[in-house]
Formats: C-alpha cells, structure tokens, sequence
C-alpha cells in the first residue's frame, strides 16, 4: 500500500507499508527517474568515435587493428559509465528488528546493508559542503563506529523526501523527532 | 529609529576561529550583537584543518568552513572563479540580502564580493589595516582592491587615518567610506580588585613579537628605562620571530630578573596577565586601530604608545603618552607616564571605557550601513562595467573582461543548476527554555507539510 509519494525532475520518493496491517516493515524508496539522456549522450560520442576511427582506416589507410582497438575501448567506457546507474535505494524500517539499506543498480545488481536496531544511536539530517556545493544527507550514528553511516550512499534526494524517512527513523529507533541538539558534523563534510 | 528591516548577512574572510586575532575578534563579536539585533548573520571562511563542513557557533551563528585549501599565510588559493558555485548555492540556500567582507588581505573575500556584484548582491567591505603604496606587494594588493572596492556598495574603515588609506590606495569616493571604530569586551577586561601593590612599577607588553610591532624599538628602550629607574620591572608576553632579539638584549644587559618572557598568551589569559602591571606599552610602527591599547585602558592600565596610524584617535588624551617611533622619545614618554601613574584610577578608566566602547553601539552603526547599502539602485551589467574601465589604461580593460566573463559563468551555472533546485535552508529559532536550557527548533523540519 502507497502511503505517500514526492518527486521532483530527478527523484521521486514512494512510502509503502508492506503489511499494512501490522507494524512490521516500512520501506521508504527513492527512484531516479529515468533520463534517457544520459544514455544518449554516452552512445553518441561512443559513436562518433567509432566512426572517426573508421573514416582513418578508410581514408588515411591506417591499419584496420585502430578500429578494433577504438571499438574495445569503446565497449569499455560504455560499460563503465552506464553499468553503475543506480536505480533505486531504499530503506526498510522494522520497528523491532532494524533497518536495512538497499541500493538497486539497473545492472540488477543489489547491495544491502542490515543495521540492528540497537546499534543505531540516532538518525541525522546533516549538510555537506564540498568544494562547489551544499547538500543535505541523511545518515546514522551507529554505536562503535567511528563515522557515520550514509543512509543513501549513491543518491542525494532533496531534504523535503529525507524529512519524512528521518521522522519515520527516529520514531523506529525511539529518538525524538524535535531535536534539542546540534546535528553532528560529519567526516564528508 | 523607524522599523528597520531584518537583514539576512553573509560575513566572508578567511580570518576567522579557530585563528584568533582583530579581524576574527571582530567578525565574531560584530555577528554576535547582529544577532541580538535580530538580524540572520552566517559566516563564510575557509576549512582549517579537519575543521570543515557546517558549524554552529554561540547565538545560532552558522558558519561555513568551506574545503578550499589555503596557500600563503591563511589565504585561499586565488583560482577567480572556481568559488562561484559555492558561493552562488550558499547565498540562495541561505537567502542572503547582503554580503559583508572583511580584509583587504583576504582573497576569499575578494572572491565573494566580485561573484556577489555579479549577482546583483548587495556589498559592504570592511578594511581593517594600513598598508604601503611602494613596494610591489602594496601595489599589486591596492590594484586588486581598487577592481574589488570598484562597485561596492558601501565601504567601513576603523578609523579615520584607515579611510583616508583605504580611499588613497582604492580611488573610492570618500562618502562611501563609513568610519565605525572597533570597540572592547569591557565585561570581560575589567581592572584588578586590588592594585599590584609595592614600591614596583610593572610595564606590559603584550603583541605579536615581528617588525611591524617595533620589537627593535623595545630591544632600545627597555635597557634604558631598566638603568634609569630601578624599581621598574616588564612583563612580555607573545612570540614571534623577533623574540630571539629580546633574549639577546636580555643576555648582553643581565636582565632576566627585571624583564620576563611569559611566551604566547592565549587569548583567554590576556587580562590576568593585563592586570598584574601599572603602564601598557605599546610600540607598533603601523597601526590602524590597535586594540591592544582599548584591552589595556579597560583593565585600567596607563598607555604608552608610538604615535602612529590610527593610534591618536583611539583613547583620550589623559588615558594614553604618545611618543615617535624613535627610542630616545619612547624614553621620556615612559618617563612622564611613570611620573603620572600614582593620580591614575583603575576603575575611573574602565568605566570611562565602558561608556566609550562598545560593540552593540558598533553593531547598531553598521546597520545603518547596511540600510544605506541596500537602498542603493540596482545597475545593469553595462553600467557596472563603466566603473571597472576607470581603474586604469590596461587594468580597466583587464577588470571589465574579467566581470564579463564571470557574468557568463554565472549564466551558464543558471542554465545547468537552476536556482529552483537549491533548497532553502529553514531558519534556527532560539527558545529559551528554564527547564532544560537553550533548545533549538528547526520549526519548519516539524510542520507535516512539504518544506516548499
């Protein structure tokens, strides 16, 4: 059951309840909205390049091995830049159990990350800078762990779909939801 | 005294905490009485160290430290435009009306003013130094401020001598220039209950121990006034690369037990060092303000001081000997100052200071600056550039290809980062609350409906 849904030109956030009946598992997802674009793009000059080498062999009469190895190292970068598109990333909040992360590649690939609830201190909405921006991030202060853990390790979603998944993190982890704190600073800032 | 408006400012230098000095003192302490105003002031400076990312400090003061790497002596490195994405999300995120910079020695500060102008923001700069016209660091320093003070909207010096240097050095109109002097934390300098009592006349010094500060003219003066009068001892605190000469001086006239060393004085530990001595002596050859004298008239010592830069205008005439940056003067100003010590009273003078400096009195007096600031009209691009082309023959051109190029950056970064795509930051509500202290609510976090 869909309990609620935000997007916006990237990302688009989906709450479900997977049994709505009881309290057992939220899931909480962010799915990158498919942009042809990239992939274009990424053919597209794969492309021009193949044919660039082919119009040296045929006009310049450079051996054919230059068009094999431009093919290669096509086949190659393609791969590399499309093949680890994430699809989506999700967290599973299970009240009494814990919380597990997921991330989908397009590839089918999944990665999951299992985190018991006893172990996680508090859920934090902290801002990053980096050289050329400032973002929100999502993370959790996990117990013997010296750095924080990313919550959504490949996607930066927009604080307005991080809000309701932190809510819903503090509600599970039984932190309170108005903060009488300073969020901590984080060593990707 | 009408319903000014709450301003939203951006203070950029790269000076600020965890480095302590006049301009970090200042930035700080100018914020903290903004916010007391009820004004949103953020801090923009560059990572120290591990120190990087988004801090809060005392009041709700939210500062950047942004991870670009800084070159020589603390300045960011100079890459023009590489801080314009920065710079441009900070200033939509936060919601920014008006950018405030300080130190001409500054280069991040430059930076922001340039990309602020480009953005059609409103600018003030603040010069907190004196500096040369002749040698070939002054010149290349003073051709830079004058492309930056160029198209500033308003300009503050910390003293008079200050604006007539800045205005030398830059070419700005003199009515753009707003003299608002620093002041001090009396609550904090306050004098000694009791006096150092005894037949001893102790004499402070208290800087950074390099040339600018006249270390040489000490290295002169105090062997001199040990052989003159021996009942008068001094205190020295601070280091630096000329604290080698004060130990050979001491050395070559045996006189460790009249001169001691503390070292470097936190910050922290300046007052009870303040306290513990009659007569504060100051040597500097070049200063603007000279805080150091406001610190020491606080905690209700007699100043003795070179009679340079913007020194004059800081303390009434019966607080302060003035004396030329040359020895033999030095001598007989510490002479007289010795002979009128015993009608001085400590507290008299703190409370004389305490009317006199005051930082929300400072505060108050940069609003006004910031309310001028933004009634000024708002200039195209070509009208701007008109300004850039008087600076000089070549450097005219030079600036105004340099804000051109900058202004199609920033268009290009409109079209590939859409300001639409920065979220706004909500702002920090301090609530006092009896029970369990200062809390603070990001109330726009708690509302259930969406954030835009």
């Amino acid at each position: 059951m869909v309990e609620s849904c935000i997007s916006n030109k990237i990302y688009s956030y989906k709450h479900e309840c997977k049994w709505p009946n009881s309290e057992a598992a939220d899931v909480h997802g962010i799915i990158v909205r498919k942009s042809r674009s990239k992939g274009f793009l990424v053919f597209f000059s794969a492309l021009l390049i193949l044919a660039n080498a082919v119009l040296l062999f045929l006009i310049k009469d450079k051996s054919i091995a230059v068009v094999f190895w431009i093919f290669i190292w096509d086949v190659l970068i393609v791969k590399l830049l499309l093949r680890k598109r994430v699809e989506k990333e999700s967290v599973v909040v299970m009240p009494a159990l814990g919380v597990q992360l997921e991330t989908h590649y397009v590839s089918g690939n999944i990665i999951r990350r299992f985190v018991p609830i006893d172990k996680i201190l508090k859920p934090v909405l902290l801002e990053c800078v980096t050289p050329v921006t400032c973002y929100w991030s999502l993370s959790l202060i996990v117990q013997e762990e010296a750095e924080l853990m990313l919550v959504f390790k490949e996607l930066r979603p927009p604080v307005k779909m991080l809000v309701p998944i932190w809510k819903a993190l503090c509600a599970a982890t039984g932190s309170e939801g108005s903060l009488n704190t300073f969020t901590e600073d984080g060593p990707c800032c | 005294m009408g319903d000014s408006k709450r301003h939203r400012i951006l203070m950029v230098s790269d000076f600020f905490y965890p480095k302590f000095g006049g301009v970090e003192n200042h930035i700080y302490l100018l914020s903290q009485c903004l916010l007391k105003l009820g004004h949103k002031v953020v801090v923009m400076t560059h990572a120290y160290g591990n120190r990087s990312g988004v801090r809060y400090m005392t009041g709700g003061l939210k500062v950047y430290y942004v991870p670009w790497k800084p070159f020589l002596m603390q300045n960011t490195l100079p890459t023009f435009y590489g801080t314009l994405p920065i710079i441009r999300t900070i200033l939509i995120r936060e919601q920014i009306s008006l950018v405030h910079g300080h130190q001409a020695f500054s280069t991040l500060c430059h930076e922001a003013l340039m990309h602020a102008r480009t953005m059609g923001y409103k600018v003030v700069f603040t010069d907190h130094s004196l500096y040369g016209f002749a040698d070939v660091g002054s010149i290349h320093m003073n051709k830079v401020l004058q492309f930056t003070l160029a198209d500033v909207s308003q300009a503050i010096c910390v003293s008079h001598t200050s604006k007539e240097n800045t205005v030398l050095r830059s070419g700005l109109p003199p009515e753009k220039v707003y003299v608002i002097p620093n002041a001090v934390d009396t609550a904090m300098f306050k004098p000694a209950a009791e006096r150092p009592s005894g037949d001893e006349i102790v004499i402070v010094v208290i800087s950074r121990l390099v040339y600018r500060k006249g270390v040489d003219l000490l290295v002169e003066v105090i062997p001199e006034i040990c052989h003159m009068y021996p009942n008068v001892r001094f205190i020295v605190g601070g280091d630096g690369p000329k604290r080698v000469r004060l130990e050979e001086m001491r050395e070559k006239h045996s006189l460790q037990d009249r001169v001691e060393m503390l070292g470097a004085v936190p910050h922290a530990r300046v007052r009870s060092v303040l306290i513990s001595g009659h007569i504060f002596l100051n040597s500097s050859l070049t200063e603007a303000f000279c805080i150091a004298i406001l610190e020491a008239a606080s905690c209700g010592l007699l100043t003795v001081s070179t009679r340079v830069g913007g020194v004059p205008e800081v303390l009434p005439d019966d607080m302060i000997v003035l004396a030329e940056p040359d020895p033999t003067d030095m001598v007989q100003a510490i002479k007289k100052a010795i002979s009128i010590l015993p009608i001085i009273d400590p507290q008299e003078m703190h409370n004389r200071m305490k009317k006199l400096y005051d930082w929300h009195d400072v505060a108050k007096r940069t609003e006004i600056v910031y309310d001028r600031a933004l009634k000024c009209s708002n200039q195209s691009l070509l009208e701007r550039l008109s300004r850039y082309l008087a600076c000089g023959a070549w450097a005219g051109k030079l600036f105004c290809l340099v804000m051109i190029i900058d202004f199609l950056l920033w268009r290009l970064l409109q079209l590939w980062k859409p300001a639409d795509d920065i979220e706004v930051v909500p702002d920090i509500v301090l609530s006092h609350d009896e029970d369990r202290g200062i809390s603070q609510d990001f109330q726009a976090f708690n509302k259930d409906h969406s954030l835009r």
